[in-house]
């Protein structure tokens, strides 16, 4: 009887001692990855002009609108990679204009709007305080062999959009002379009627 | 013995007149059809005939002093592009400054000047609702290569409650083409080259 509760005893600290070694495992490997991903990051966006992390929004026309990938420079062109191949690309020396915005849009897409609409009480409204995120937005205007004009809108993480612009500059992209690279571009979002 | 008859129509009689009823109303169906189809299709036909003669070059988007962000007028041309290549209401779409469109005959230009811009917030619109409307309200202008003004119109897009801002953009190039397809254009005569004139 006494040796059958000593060994419960002892399974149950066990199983609590398996328990906290999860947990700090779990923990270990959290922060291990974040560092990891951090590092990439950093890797990513210290390399001015070489690969930035972007969602073409419209204008590149071999490239879906809302796709994800990289904007290369890569000699006298402006690339755009998904998956390691290039998507669409550009001449620099075309760009007649590149303009920087900002943007503040809602995160999640259509499933987390749902599950907005779902929550009771009105709480979905409250969770959208809380659910935006704000986003540099890039436009490049260029001409084609033709001398047709397009326009391309990429979506950046905040603050990549000058490195980019200065990267294009710095190859050879004609800019009108209004321009300013040292500004970013910024509208306000809300009470701005122009009649 | 007299009795005091009166003739009611039985359950029989009823169940007969539905069953003309049922018959007579697919017959009134398909007359209306074949009546709608005669009045309307030569119409919408000759429409679109007459579009399908022109080729169209779309200039880029004239903000006028709106404080209109570069992307939205990127947009707002990229996405007619899109629009109008896709309603196939004209034989060709060419951009600004394409070359090609130099030597085609009955050539139109649509040029877009914006008339008003209110941004909103998708946040805002998210939280309450009712505000934080994006809108765009532009006034669109078919015209010859000679100056020749065509077709006027003011169209307006926006965005109340899903979607990005920029979602105004698709919007209004939606409403451009689909106002531009309703219109009826005049026949272009038969011209050589960058000349055209119009018969109306």
């Amino acid at each position: 009887m006494n040796g059958n509760s000593i060994t419960s005893r002892q399974t149950l600290s066990s199983n609590r001692w398996a328990g906290r070694g999860l947990a700090c495992l779990v923990v270990v490997l959290c922060l291990g990855a974040n560092s990891l991903g951090q590092t990439q990051n950093k890797s990513e966006s210290s390399g001015a002009g070489s690969s930035i992390h972007v969602t073409h929004v419209l204008g590149f026309e071999s490239a879906q609108h809302n796709a994800g990938g990289e904007l290369i420079i890569s000699g006298d062109a402006l690339q755009f990679r998904r998956d390691g191949s290039i998507a669409a690309q550009v001449s620099v020396s075309s760009i007649q204009n590149i303009s920087i915005g900002s943007e503040d849009d809602q995160v999640g897409g259509v499933p987390l709007m749902l599950g907005k609409t779902a929550v009771p009480f009105g709480g979905g409204r409250v969770v959208s305080l809380f659910t935006h995120k704000k986003y540099d937005s890039l436009t490049i205007e260029y001409l084609d062999p033709n001398g047709g004009f397009h326009g391309a809108i990429f979506r950046l993480n905040k603050g990549q959009g000058q490195t980019l612009k200065t990267g294009l500059i710095a190859s050879g992209a004609h800019l009108p002379p209004q321009a300013n690279p040292a500004e970013p571009q910024s509208t306000p979002e809300v009470k701005n009627e122009n009649k | 013995m007299k009795t005091n008859r009166q003739e009611f129509p039985g359950p029989t009689s009823t169940v007969t007149r539905l069953h003309t009823l049922c018959r007579a109303l697919p017959i009134v169906v398909l007359a209306l059809f074949v009546l709608q189809l005669q009045l309307f299709v030569p119409l919408a036909f000759a429409k679109s005939q007459t579009a399908e003669q022109w080729s169209l070059q779309i200039e880029r988007v004239d903000p006028a002093g709106a404080n209109l962000e570069p992307s939205f007028s990127a947009a707002i041309y990229e996405n007619l592009l899109q629009e109008l290549s896709k309603s196939k209401q004209f034989k060709q779409v060419f951009r600004s400054g394409d070359r090609n469109a130099n030597d085609v005959s009955g050539l139109l230009v649509l040029k877009t000047v914006v008339e008003k811009y209110t941004a909103g917030s998708e946040t805002r619109r998210a939280v309450t609702t009712i505000s934080g409307a994006t809108k765009l309200r532009v006034r669109v202008q078919l015209v010859t290569r000679d100056g020749h003004v065509v077709l006027e119109q003011t169209v307006a897009g926006n965005v109340r409650f899903i979607g990005s801002n920029l979602r105004v953009t698709h919007n209004l190039a939606h409403n451009i083409a689909k106002s531009l397809k309703q219109s009826a254009l005049p026949q272009p005569t038969q011209e050589t080259g960058k000349d055209s004139t119009l018969t109306p």
